[in-house]
């Protein structure tokens, strides 16, 4: 497993565009530190690879799927409610791309 | 050093279903910025997907049209990148379990026919579309969640011309199975290509480039027939292709650098907890199968068949509102071929003319169908019909009230009446006869307006410059 160093999670947060404190980084390590030791725990029993994932434990597989009906859609207002700023009917942002 | 091309593609169809993948919006396209769009769309918290019947079933017929193997339980995943297109977060796709794999397609090479092996097809939901400006980005939700199909060709293909061929193959299978539109123009089919080379004889691919961009299936050939020459250019002059994304420049005729790729993305796929399994029974397949329509390779088949060739019957289904038009008129003609003549030259000119779609055309394919056997039935030349058929779409009236208005009679390929406007002609103009005894052929198509013209266009013409040569021979 990927060891979770500070390093790490500074490339992550780079990547992700935004910045972090040291303080926010010392609670972040320590969640990693819980979660790892846990995953070690499971980690321990023999055997793991032989399972198949158990994406779904219990047998919940249907067969139902939607009608290819439409219905009415958000205003465009309801759809913009949340948006802090937006132009021309669409959302505005800055460009993050050359 | 003798290179060989590696290429792969990756063909994304925008699905033509009512509604979206996982959403009930309208799938609406070039309508108003964010007003196509359900809650679940823009990731509003306690949306949760449905999956699309009609999109499991334009799959499943493509698939099969692939010649795929269909699984039979459908599972999703959760493809996480952090970017605003998407506002979950993350695309729902079917990394771990595709609906199809394993499929071939046959495209023509000089020589024949290349199978082409096709890994997967998979369901997902297309992005935001946005709108790059200065210093800012518009967002438009309309197209968040339209189902798309994403099809991945094995890295079998070896140039810009069979990658081509293999788009437009895929092409028809998509729009004749009702799935999409496939217009590239319009972005409902897009296609990523990757593309290698290595000299002849080596195992290891080279270093895999990826091409973006691409608009057309024409500048799929020029896009990719340009890469290879540039990375066999940077190869033999002892350089290093490197891995990045570049994107096709229209204007230049080149392929210009995006981005150096450093490092894989890593999208932490993962299963899609809120779509459980779902199962699909051996009917919903079957029956999606079924009812699926005809195909494209089926329609050329029949058509050739029915005596166009293979140019025209290509044309027809270039344009699968033409095919359906053809179809519909085959029945009040004795001859299809003369009918596909009429729809790629006359009515396509008049089209072309009038900017206007041919599920728009004045004409019912029964009227024309009349107009056509005019000249197939009743005597009447090529030029004739076609002048009915103008003063038709000029004047909104029936190709009976057309052909009086215009004092159209039939030709008349009588020999005895065509000899004696022959005899006529010819007695006028004795220089003539000497000037085409002495070698001049052209003026025989002189010979044969007079006679139109003495005639006033009664006159079968074929059977006139006949006639005028025998004539002449005797003189």
């Amino acid at each position: 497993m990927k060891t979770i160093t500070k390093e790490v999670l500074q490339d992550a947060a780079n990547r992700l565009l935004f910045t972090m404190s040291d303080e926010q980084y010392d609670t972040l390590m320590g969640e990693f530190k819980i979660l790892t030791k846990q995953m070690a725990i499971i980690g321990e029993i023999p055997d793991l690879g032989n399972y198949e994932p158990m994406t779904f434990p219990f047998d919940c597989t249907t067969s139902y799927l939607r009608e290819d009906v439409p219905v009415a859609p958000l205003t465009r207002e309801e759809a913009l409610k949340n948006a802090g700023n937006k132009q021309d009917g669409q959302i505005k942002l800055p460009k993050v791309v050359g | 050093m003798n290179f060989e091309a590696v290429i792969g593609l990756e063909i994304h169809v925008q699905q033509k279903t009512k509604s979206k993948m996982f959403s009930s919006a309208p799938n609406g396209f070039s309508r108003d910025p964010n007003t196509q769009v359900a809650p679940l769309d823009m990731a509003f918290p306690g949306t949760m997907p449905v999956v699309n019947k009609q999109a499991v079933i334009n799959a499943i017929r493509v698939a099969n049209a692939l010649h795929m193997t269909i699984d039979h339980t459908l599972y999703f995943d959760r493809k996480n990148y952090f970017y605003s297109d998407l506002p979950k977060g993350f695309q729902i796709t079917q990394q771990a379990r595709p609906i199809g794999k394993n499929g071939y397609v046959y495209v023509e090479v000089p020589g024949g026919k290349k199978r082409i092996g096709i890994e997967r097809i998979h369901m997902e939901e297309d992005t935001c579309k946005q709108e790059h400006f200065m210093d800012y980005t518009l967002m438009d939700y309309n197209r968040a969640g339209v189902p798309l199909c994403e099809i991945v060709s094995l890295p079998e293909i070896s140039n810009g011309t069979e990658a081509r061929e293999y788009a437009e193959a895929i092409r028809n299978i998509v729009v004749y199975t009702g799935t999409s539109d496939g217009k590239m123009e319009e972005g409902s089919l897009r296609c990523d290509t990757n593309v290698s080379i290595r000299p002849y004889g080596q195992k290891e691919f080279g270093t895999k480039v990826e091409i973006k961009n691409i608009n057309s299936f024409k500048n799929i050939e020029l896009a990719i027939d340009y890469e290879i020459a540039r990375q066999s250019r940077l190869l033999l002059s002892g350089e290093k292709v490197r891995q990045e994304t570049r994107r096709w420049d229209e204007g230049s005729g080149k392929t210009v650098l995006m981005r150096v790729k450093t490092d894989a993305v890593d999208y932490k796929y993962f299963c899609e907890p809120n779509i459980p399994p779902i199962h699909l029974s051996d009917d919903f397949v079957q029956n999606a199968i079924d009812t699926c329509p005809e195909l494209y390779d089926a329609k050329k088949e029949r058509y050739l068949a029915m005596g166009l060739s293979r140019s025209d019957a290509e044309i027809i289904l270039s344009d699968p509102k033409m095919a359906a038009y053809f179809e519909a008129g085959v029945p009040f003609v004795q001859n299809a071929k003369d009918l596909a003549n009429y729809l790629i030259v006359e009515v396509n000119t008049y089209l072309n003319k009038e900017g206007v779609a041919i599920q728009d055309f004045a004409l019912s394919p029964k009227t024309l169908g009349e107009i056509i056997t005019g000249q197939e039935k009743d005597g009447l030349s090529h030029k004739q019909c076609v002048d009915i058929l103008n003063y038709v779409l000029a004047n909104s009236v029936s190709p009976k009230e057309a052909k009086e208005a215009l004092h159209i009679v039939a030709q008349v390929s009588d020999s005895n009446v065509i000899l004696k406007f022959v005899t006529d002609v010819l007695d006028q103009n004795p220089k003539s006869i000497a000037d085409y005894k002495a070698g001049n052929q052209r003026v025989l198509g002189f010979l044969v307006g007079q006679v139109m013209k003495a005639s006033h266009g009664k006159v079968n013409p074929a059977e006139v410059s006949k006639t005028l040569q025998e004539e002449i021979k005797k003189r």
